[in-house]
């Protein structure tokens, strides 16, 4: 036996209990947030999906959010079950629908909400969401001089409406 | 959409603390497996912890030509389990008695088997006498089967260093192959 085997003889494996990583990740994302004090608004609202992983890329896509770094949690089976996108100061979490009893549009059949997004380029903002395939359910129009609007579902239908204030608007 | 390197992560993370997160998540199953060898579940669940804490406050000293941050990370490892050097002897020396008990159920090779019982005690205690640094290079060589390059990385040593030490390692325990001593030959 060569001297290197005989130590790999007393190599021996430890039993874990699956929720040891969860918790410390848990502690490591606690104290990373207590070193840098996380800018962070005080209302999150959650919107819950069927497919978390496929709303996440429609709304980076479509409407330009932002994935949160890092606020990703993964199912067992490597589905994203909730994560977290941000847009200017604003953030939005994204949940696997059932928990909390929250439910899809798409299952619901109805959306009980709408989320005001407020952008500096509507018409850039609508053409991309244009493009990616988003269903406009409110064309774009200005509303009593004051703002521009429009409203679109996502692919599970959420209602989202985008809007920036006229006197923000570029004159062309 | 390729996904970024350990080091891109850890120079986002310098800006974006939070997505030191995903440096956890793609190595801690890794370290907690590698501390759990060396100390048993319990501490390694705390030890886990400690580590990537380190980590994450030494993130800016990380050498961003490196790809991956994995060998670091042994070694911010290293660094936390010689504070527990007493459970690490004492996880070893049960190691021993489970192998020298395992050797001593396999009547196939009975000269063997009646070695194990007084061979591996031995080994455990070759292993737990070596100077620290040469202790941890064995062990992240045998234990974790990091190639040369990865433990000199881990160990922050040049690697004629690191193959210095795993052969004075090797040296102890031969020694232990041969009881009366000196070898029957010198190897090469």
């Amino acid at each position: 036996m060569k001297p290197v085997d005989l130590a790999k003889k007393l190599r021996r494996e430890a039993a874990f209990e699956p929720a040891v990583l969860d918790r410390g990740k848990a502690a490591l994302m606690a104290a990373i947030r207590q070193e840098v004090p996380m800018r962070r608004p005080t209302i999150i609202p959650r919107l819950p999906y069927e497919n978390v992983g496929a709303a996440l890329s429609f709304l980076e896509r479509a409407f330009g959010f932002r994935e949160v770094p890092a606020a990703r949690g993964v199912r067992a089976d490597g589905a994203i079950d909730y994560t977290m996108v941000e847009f200017g100061d604003g953030m939005i979490g994204l949940g696997a629908q059932g928990a909390h009893g929250a439910f899809s549009p798409k299952r619901a059949g109805t959306a009980s909400q709408y989320v005001t997004v407020h952008v500096d380029d509507i018409d850039a903002h609508h053409q991309r969401a244009l493009a990616s395939g988003a269903e406009i359910v409110s064309r774009l129009h200005d509303h009593l001089r004051d703002y521009r609007a429009y409203e679109a579902l996502d692919l599970e239908g959420h209602r989202w409406r985008f809007l920036q204030w006229l006197r923000e608007v570029p004159s062309k | 959409m390729g996904s970024p390197s350990d080091a891109e992560v850890i120079g986002r993370s310098l800006g974006e603390p939070e997505a030191f997160g995903l440096i956890y998540d793609r190595h801690a199953p890794a370290l907690l497996r590698f501390l759990g060898r060396r100390v048993g579940s319990r501490i390694a669940e705390e030890l886990v912890g400690e580590l990537f804490r380190i980590a994450f406050e030494r993130r800016k000293t990380f050498d961003v030509s490196r790809a991956s941050a994995l060998p670091w990370l042994y070694g911010i490892g290293s660094n936390v389990l010689l504070k527990h050097r007493r459970a690490e002897a004492r996880r070893l020396r049960a190691s021993a008695r489970m192998a020298a008990a395992g050797g001593a159920a396999d009547r196939r090779a009975s000269a063997a088997a009646l070695d194990a019982r007084l061979l591996f005690p031995r080994v455990a205690d070759a292993i737990e006498s070596l100077p620290d640094s040469e202790r941890e290079a064995l062990l992240l060589f045998a234990w974790e089967e990091l190639p040369y390059e990865s433990v000199a990385e881990a160990l922050e040593l040049p690697i004629g260093t690191v193959r210095s030490r795993l052969n004075r390692a090797r040296a102890r325990l031969r020694e232990l192959l041969e009881p009366n001593g000196k070898g029957r030959e010198r190897s090469r």
